[in-house]
């Protein structure tokens, strides 16, 4: 009895210390979604913790805002083309190493995890210089052409433990029975590994939709993304914190959804090939 | 890239295999291979072209020249170069043992239940996948003079304001708390899902023995955990070495160049500067050095066949 009594006490002991370490570690995070709620001048007033006069106007103006309207839709496009492009060309290759044997498959295989460790800087240079020569600098085309740069890597090694899993026995019978490996892969493997793709999917989504250095320099006014009219929002000598929270908070509406939804692959989603299992 | 002896004489000779070996893969790699090509190898190869000129952003800035190794000697005597080298360093070698620390000493925490341990263990996680953008915007609020939380807080308990981005040494130890704020909890992730998967008969072993819990965290938790924690380091340190967008919304590497990052004073000389050719020699140079990481890190794990061995065994 005293030894249960002991342990529930030392149960509660962490719990409240867990609490605490979670709301220290989540208050940067919240003040940003409160900031969004509150009047500039409750913002300015320095008193971290007040939650009077909580409004919807930063919303409003940030909603009316063009340049933020622009980059939401900018944003969500080559998001969305990005991540479909992606995937589709990196469920290929994902299978293409997965199921055929050839000399230069573990190069292979190895050099895109490479690939998608590359720091940006080091491409967005010549990237600028290509995409100028081209006339693609500042076009949706273009930002997300960049943006499958990374993403295509990333899905195939997110895809290769779901492709790797999968049985032969369905691909043989199919083959068996006269379908093409073409046929076999849209047909019959494609369904069976749909959890993965959509795991990807999000995934891919998201990487595009965070994406800040490659936006910065290939946009301009026309293809300028989210995160970028934030920045802007943050740049002049106006301080709008509540406008530039409440877009914040906007952009996380989709971050937190599909983090909290894909609780069980988050290891797997950020990590992309570089763990083992 | 070495191409490694595929193990094909191992795998049972099945169906698909019999009629794959006609077949050349090429066709599903080929549209991966064609973006590979355009938006990764052709742009490095072209960078290193270009850091072969003194190359300018804009007409106006000058005429192309070539070079050669021009830019690179030039770079080893520019003390700004070596300014943000040391920076980039220092950021890497001071956040990751204290994010390593962290993330090791909340998993060992929280590595049991109690009442809402799910919900705190998903919750941490949050600041991992905070668009950085927004993890700089919120620390340069968290840290303004006057309004920012932490200044009304030092108020508030009688101390001095400090505006903490408005000096070289405080808004250097800024951008470094902000990264480990926002990445102690990817080191708990790893290591937390490595602490689960030891075998819970070795610490039940070692407690019959009388082990207590310093003994038992040296000689069976460290050693069962070295190779997640060597591989989190390395994910982390290759990371952290393209960091960007945090710290050019938080101080866009200033004051004065305090803060200029080695990716941030590449930024700065291609479009600050307008020095194309010197960006491109300094973007080749941080290439080389994410490619050994990641090759370490790479040749470390070899998941292509550590896969493969599972779905064989599954």
């Amino acid at each position: 009895m005293k030894r249960r009594t002991r342990k529930a006490f030392i149960s509660l002991i962490i719990a409240i210390a867990a609490f605490a370490i979670l709301a220290i570690e989540l208050y940067p995070i919240a003040i940003t979604v409160i900031n969004g709620f509150r009047r500039d001048i409750v913002i300015l007033s320095g008193q971290p913790f007040k939650l009077s006069q909580l409004t919807l106007r930063s919303y409003q103006m940030v909603l009316k805002n063009i340049g933020f309207q622009l980059g939401m839709k900018n944003s969500i496009i080559i998001g969305l083309l990005s991540t479909g492009i992606s995937v589709l060309i990196g469920a290929m290759a994902s299978y293409g190493i997965a199921r055929f044997r050839f000399s230069w498959r573990n190069g292979l295989a190895y050099s895109f995890l490479v690939f998608r460790m590359l720091p940006q800087i080091s491409l967005v240079i010549a990237l600028y210089l290509m995409f100028s020569y081209v006339g693609i600098r500042d076009t949706i085309g273009g930002i997300t052409l960049a943006h499958t740069s990374f993403n295509v890597p990333y899905v195939i090694w997110l895809l290769l433990p779901f492709f790797t899993a999968v049985d032969k026995a369905y691909e043989e019978a199919a083959m068996v029975d006269g379908c093409n490996r073409y046929g076999v892969f849209f047909r019959i493997f494609l369904p069976i590994v749909a959890p993965g793709l959509v795991v990807a999917a999000v995934f891919a989504f998201l990487n595009s939709w965070n994406e800040f250095l490659y936006a910065l320099i290939l946009t301009g006014v026309n293809a300028k993304t989210a995160p970028i009219a934030i920045n802007g929002l943050l740049g002049g000598e106006t301080l709008t914190w509540g406008q530039a929270c409440a877009a914040g908070t906007l952009m996380l509406v989709p971050v937190f959804f599909f983090t909290l939804g894909m609780q069980k692959f988050l290891i797997r989603g950020i990590t992309a090939g570089g763990v083992k299992g | 890239m070495s191409s490694r002896k595929p193990d094909t004489d191992g795998v049972s000779v099945s169906l698909i295999k019999g009629k794959a070996r006609h077949r050349a893969p090429f066709l599903f790699l080929l549209p991966a291979l064609l973006v590979v090509f355009a938006v990764l190898i052709f742009p490095i190869v072209f960078s290193f072209f270009v850091s072969g000129f003194n190359w300018p952003l804009s007409e106006g800035a000058g005429t192309r020249k070539f070079v050669g190794l021009g830019n690179y000697l030039a770079l080893s005597v520019d003390p700004e170069f070596w300014n943000s080298l040391k920076l980039q360093l220092g950021f890497i070698f001071i956040a990751i043992p204290i994010e390593l620390l962290f993330g090791f000493a909340a998993a060992l925490l929280l590595n049991r239940e109690f009442f809402g341990a799910r919900l705190v263990r998903s919750l941490l996680l949050l600041p991992v996948f905070f668009l950085p953008i927004l993890s700089g915007m919120t620390w340069r609020f968290m840290l303004q003079p006057r309004y920012g939380p932490l200044n009304a807080l030092l108020l508030k308990l009688g101390a001095p304001e400090i505006t903490w981005l408005g000096r070289p040494v405080t808004a250097y130890a800024a951008i470094i708390v902000q990264d480990i704020w926002r990445m102690w909890p990817f080191m708990f992730m790893l290591l937390y899902a490595g602490l689960t998967s030891i075998p819970q008969e070795l610490n039940e072993a070692a407690e019959i023995d009388g082990a207590g819990f310093w003994l038992k965290l040296r000689s069976i938790t460290i050693p069962m955990l070295t190779p997640t924690i060597m591989t989190a380091v390395l994910l982390r340190i290759i990371d952290a070495l393209r960091v960007f967008s945090e710290v050019y919304v938080m101080t866009e590497g200033g004051p004065g160049s305090s803060t200029t990052l080695f990716s941030l004073y590449t930024h700065r000389q291609a479009f600050g500067y307008q020095k194309v050719g010197m960006a491109s020699a300094m973007a080749i140079f941080l290439l080389c050095i994410s490619i050994a990481f990641a090759l370490t890190l790479v040749r470390k794990n070899m998941s292509l066949d550590s896969l493969e061995e599972k779905a064989g065994g599954g």
